[in-house]
């Protein structure tokens, strides 16, 4: 089991707060002693924190990367004034997934944080004395009702490929440790042999491997839950708002024949074929004397790096006509969008303004060229070209969320990888003491397990001494 | 020994001499009885040890051995609450060896091989001169039991005992009952069975385990376990097994002692041997004849019997020690062969091993099986909970093994002893000692087949080791256990100050790299960059030991070599001891908030599941971090009961806080 009922827990959870799903403002909270450290590192407030329980405006930045996530409101509540009795900070920041999970990701870089578990923050506040006696007794329902949330939704994980995977791994470790522990508790009177050791060393790298492996599946399952970040970008005025419109069948950004109307990025959820998509525009890439679109300009080309698919779309008219120029030219303008590697798609608009024959020709030229991401032909103003680009850009998000149904299990939980980072961690402690202090390296064992057991269910001791008795021919 | 021969002669019948009246009872005078009466009259209680022959007292009943991996834990740690065991090892110990030398300090198994006689003389002598502690022969006819104290939970209160042969009653605060094998005890061999709990000795009286069932109402299981034939040394072929040597500086078990009683080169050896498919025939053939093997109640997957490792691992061969019994014995133990048949197949199947092929038996091995009280209805005072000053300890609990047993005997008799003497019990947390372990595993997980130490069932393995059982328990058990002699107890301290000085030392010696290279040239050192390290720092280089950093720092550091090995181990751990710290905590945390013991789970006004419910009701947990740990507990089910504590504190408010806490142990 897997609740815990520390009166003061010295770990420092955070978690989104607000509700999930889109929304204006999303709030993250932190609570626990290290609130103040992250408050500081992610709001570059070096000296003086902000006074109690007021709003101040800040630019929350990433403490590794020194990169600006978002502007938004921060607070401070040291304890006992704030929700848990413990020091608390709020984050208030925009709601787009991909600014929520930028700042969750750049908590969790904070010595001391982790994620919070269901209803931890409430427990906390509890525990802590904050809560009447009214709001007591309905306490022991409500983290009933969110834990039986979490073992339906556990259960359905569970159930999966992703469940089996965890299961295999949470039983090959469980082995691992039977024969470590074996080897400690029984090897000097027993029939043991040290070739039961090497055999825990080959379990260990195979499992460490597929770990990795796992962990680097370039975020596939967590895109499922929070959506594919899909940028559109491109030259100014070459239609990018209009692209965005027609996506989403309503007027979401202002379009008009002025360069430079789309100053900051807009954002919007589609759903393409059953993949959750965030949309986001950005102003035309230029340069411009004007301070505001400059600014705009910057955040384009920022969210362009973060993007998994940018649609780089061009403007067909202002192509040069000659098919082998318009090739080339191209090439190079998707160079100075995309950085090297980046997921595209080059969307040609505005193609009811070109003649029949030069487009043939252009695409003919354009097949020459190797290295181009997929082409489209479409026109935001006659739809034309629509359904085939919108089957491609199906079929690009498909392959990024990767397809719930083949077998390719891949993460789902922010919370999974970070418990699955620690076991490969733990399991490296293995290795490094294999030969020098077998309690040490059985301990990093046991700590693989524990984080792996936080997922996929706890193991006892007992569960230990069976599979060693069940596995060596052990007397006294 | 004088002193012994006095012992026995003033207690045999000397029912005149013996009081009326004491605070403390002990029945039995195993591992577990002569611990619980030595602690009981160390807290302070006048205690009486009774045993049904006071030449058995202290007797090694199987094995003539003490500690291994995982027990040599538990007998440092008993050592340091002061108890027997590890002293008497270092009296008798003929064979001293660190098991898992190689494994790391965590798991090193302190153990030794004993001369029995010595063993028994030691303890024998020390419970004569333990000031307070009476010994009698006698065996226990009847437990009083009488209506219980309205002021304290339980059903019941134990008041006394009456002997046999129709003495008068002796009457007591608390009891202790160390039974071990004897509870309704039956011994198999062959198709013999007869009543008793070991071979030689009369069995304990039937009205005992009646009163405990049908008087306390309490519930009891059935376990086995068996002894190995012994052998006529002469008559084996020693040639013919490997010879295993002890340590060659042998390890004393107890912190007070600096050598052991035997000389280095005087100790004995150890011989290995292996079983044959000759050995595997004999057992098959032998079956029919065999009850204790057909019999149901379980046996200890850990040390079975020849038969059943063959049934269950056919085909391989099996490991055979053959231990000594003691310097001038002509015995041999053949450790591994404990057996059940009929005696003359007992000496077919040893002949069937090359280096017996001749030997002669001394006495045949048998088997046991004997009532256990299921632990789960003890408190981690190991007080059964629905009998006032009733005390279980050893196999009585479902436990094998004799470090086992004097662990909760010591355990036993220090809350015996505090009950009596009005003070509140107190309990051991296994964050804090692998006694801690045995006791919450007992209590509130129970057995299913004898119950034995392991170094796996300790979560923090890495912070409960053999070196630093004294800072972990001598401390506490002084100043508040009140188990520890002053004179132990200052000793603790010097420890204490001393390895905190060094390790003080030598964490204020920070040098870069460069320096560090040059005061001790011959260490490997990867780090490069110009960072400053400190002495632990490089102390914790695998290559890199307290001497050769004191022969650097000679000025700063040589005065402390004698704690050299274990300021080696302090340097490697204590990262790893800082990072398990936070979990500590938090179940400690969670020991502390106690549950009353008075509790009706079925009707509870709090939101429970039945299944709850009923799993609370049939454990009875004492904390809420017992209640955690159970099997079904859900996490609502913890906050429900978490909440009705605090609401008993809320409720009884205007009732003097030490009054509430009296009663529900709030903390």
């Amino acid at each position: 089991m897997y609740f815990q009922v520390g009166l003061a827990d010295a770990e420092t959870i955070f978690a989104l707060s607000s509700g999930h799903g889109r929304c204006g403002v999303a709030v993250v909270r932190a609570s626990g002693p290290a609130s103040s450290t992250a408050l500081r590192c992610m709001t570059r407030l070096t000296r003086n924190l902000p006074p109690p329980r007021k709003a101040l405006l800040r630019s929350i930045t990433d403490p590794q990367s020194k990169e600006v996530l978002d502007r938004g409101l921060v607070f401070w509540f040291p304890a006992p004034h704030s929700f848990t009795g413990e020091d608390s900070v709020e984050f208030h920041i925009h709601g787009g997934p991909a600014v929520i999970t930028a700042v969750l990701h750049a908590l969790g870089s904070v010595p001391g944080m982790r994620p919070a578990e269901a209803g931890e923050f409430t427990r906390r506040a509890f525990q802590a004395g904050k809560l009447g006696l009214t709001e007591v007794e309905g306490l022991g329902d409500l983290i009933h009702a969110e834990t039986e949330a979490q073992r339906r939704q556990a259960l359905r994980q569970m159930s999966g490929d992703l469940g089996r995977l965890y299961q295999d791994w949470s039983h090959k470790l469980k082995r691992c440790l039977a024969h470590v522990e074996a080897f400690i508790d029984f090897s000097e009177d027993e029939l043991i042999e040290d070739g039961v050791l090497n055999q825990v060393d080959t379990w260990v790298c195979d499992l460490q491997a597929e770990i990795e492996r796992h962990l680097q599946d370039e975020r596939r399952g967590e895109r499922l839950r929070t959506g594919v970040q899909v940028v559109i970008a491109g030259a100014a005025n070459a239609g990018k708002s209009s692209l965005l419109n027609t996506l989403c069948q309503r007027p979401a950004a202002i379009v008009s024949p002025i360069a430079g109307t789309t100053r900051d990025i807009v954002e919007t959820a589609l759903d393409i074929g059953g993949f959750p998509v965030l949309l986001s525009d950005t102003a035309g890439l230029r340069e411009s004397p004007d301070l505001v679109e400059r600014e705009g300009v910057r955040r384009a080309r920022e969210r362009v790096d973060q993007a998994d698919l940018t649609l780089v779309v061009v403007d067909c008219a202002h192509l040069p006509s000659d098919a082998e120029q318009a090739a080339t030219f191209l090439e190079g303008h998707l160079r100075s969008v995309l950085s090297p590697q980046e997921q595209s798609l080059l969307v040609l608009n505005k193609t009811d303004l070109l003649p029949e024959e030069q487009r043939l020709e252009l695409d003919w030229e354009l097949r020459r060229v190797s290295g181009l991401p997929p082409v489209c032909h479409i026109s935001c103003h006659t739809n034309e070209g629509l359904q085939d680009f919108l089957a491609v850009l199906h079929r690009s998000v498909k392959t990024l969320c990767g397809d719930p149904l083949s077998c390719a299990p891949t993460l789902t939980q922010a919370r999974h990888r970070a418990h699955l980072q620690q076991c490969f961690a733990a399991l490296a402690q293995y290795q490094r003491y294999r030969d020098i202090d077998l309690a040490l390296a059985a301990e990093g064992v046991r700590l693989a397990l524990t984080s792996l057991g936080r997922i996929t269910g706890h193991v006892g001791a007992e569960e230990i001494l069976d599979i060693i008795f069940k596995d060596f021919c052990i007397g006294k | 020994m004088s002193d012994l021969i006095f012992l026995s002669l003033v207690s045999r019948h000397s029912s005149h001499l013996v009081r009326q009246q004491y605070d403390v009872i002990v029945v039995g005078g195993g591992h577990a009885g002569t611990e619980a009466a030595a602690a009981a009259a160390r807290v302070g209680a006048e205690t009486l040890l009774v045993s049904q022959k006071i030449e058995t007292i202290g007797a090694l009943s199987c094995n003539p051995s003490l500690g291994g991996v995982g027990k040599g834990q538990l007998v440092k740690e008993v050592d340091a609450l002061d108890g027997l065991c590890g002293r008497a090892g270092d009296w008798a110990g003929i064979h001293f060896s660190i098991l898992n030398r190689r494994k790391g300090p965590a798991v090193w198994g302190p153990r030794a091989q004993l001369d029995r006689q010595r063993y028994r003389e030691f303890i024998q002598s020390e419970l004569l001169s333990t000031p307070r502690l009476t010994v009698l022969e006698g065996s226990v006819e009847e437990l009083f039991v009488s209506e219980p104290n309205p002021e304290e939970p339980g059903h019941h209160r134990v008041t006394g005992i009456r002997l046999a042969n129709g003495s008068h009653p002796i009457s007591a605060s608390s009891v202790v009952l160390t039974t071990g094998t004897f509870l309704s005890g039956s011994l198999f061999m062959g198709q013999s069975k007869s009543p008793g709990g070991r071979i030689g000795d009369a069995p304990s009286s039937a009205g005992l385990s009646h009163t405990l069932r049908e008087r306390l109402g309490l519930r009891t299981g059935r376990l086995r376990t068996g002894t190995p034939p012994r052998i006529v040394k002469d008559s084996v072929d020693l040639s013919l097994a490997n010879v295993h040597p002890p340590d060659s500086h042998p390890t004393p078990f107890s912190f007070l002692n600096t050598h052991t009683h035997c000389k280095p080169e005087e100790q004995l050896p150890c011989y290995l041997t292996y079983t044959t498919p000759g050995v595997e025939r004999v057992v098959r053939e032998s079956l029919h004849l065999n009850c204790h093997i057909q019999e149901d109640a379980k046996g200890p997957r850990y040390c079975p019997s020849i038969e059943s490792r063959v049934l269950r691992f056919p085909g391989r061969r099996h490991q055979v020690w053959l231990e000594p019994e003691g310097v001038t014995s002509d015995i041999l133990y053949p450790q591994g062969l404990s057996m059940t048949m009929p005696p003359d197949v007992q000496l077919r199947l040893i002949r069937e091993i090359p280096a017996m092929h001749r030997a002669e038996i001394h006495t045949p091995g048998y088997g046991v099986q004997y009532d256990f009280v299921c632990p789960t209805q003890l408190s981690p005072a190991l007080q059964v909970k629905s009998t006032q000053g009733l005390f279980l300890a050893g196999q009585i609990n479902g436990t094998t093994g004799y470090e086992e047993a004097a662990a909760q005997g010591l355990w036993a008799g220090v809350n015996a002893a505090r009950c009596a003497l009005s003070r509140p019990t107190v309990a051991l947390s296994r964050t804090e000692s692998y006694i801690g372990v045995l006791i919450d595993d007992l209590v509130s997980r129970g057995v299913t087949e004898p119950y034995r130490m392991f170094t796996s069932r300790a979560e923090f393995r890495t912070s409960l080791r053999p070196d630093n059982a004294d800072l972990r328990l001598t401390l506490k058990g002084f100043e508040e256990v009140g188990c520890v002699s002053i004179v132990r107890y200052q000793e603790a301290v010097r420890v204490r100050d001393s390895l905190q000085d060094a390790l003080a030392t030598l964490q204020a010696l920070a040098l870069s790299t460069q320096n560090w290279r040059k005061k001790l040239p011959d260490m490997r050192m990867s780090e490069v960059k110009n960072s400053l390290l400190t002495g632990m720092d490089v102390l914790r280089y695998n290559d890199v030991s307290f001497e050769m950093l004191a022969s650097a720092f000679p000025e700063c550091l040589s005065h402390h070599m004698e704690f050299s090995q274990r300021l080696k181990i302090e340097a490697v751990y204590r990262p790893h001891c800082n990072l398990q710290k936070k979990e500590i905590e938090r179940i400690q945390k969670e020991e502390n908030m106690s549950l009353p013991q008075d509790i009706n789970y079925l009707t509870l006004p709090v939101s429970l599941s039945h299944e709850v419910r009923e799993i609370l009701d049939r454990v009875r947990p004492t904390t809420l971090g017992a209640a955690t740990r159970l099997q079904g507990m859900t996490p609502a089910a913890i906050i429900h009961l978490f909440n009705y504590v605090r609401r008993i504190c809320f409720t009884y408010g205007k009732i003097p806080l030490s009054i509430v806490k009296k009663h529900y142990k709030i903390k």
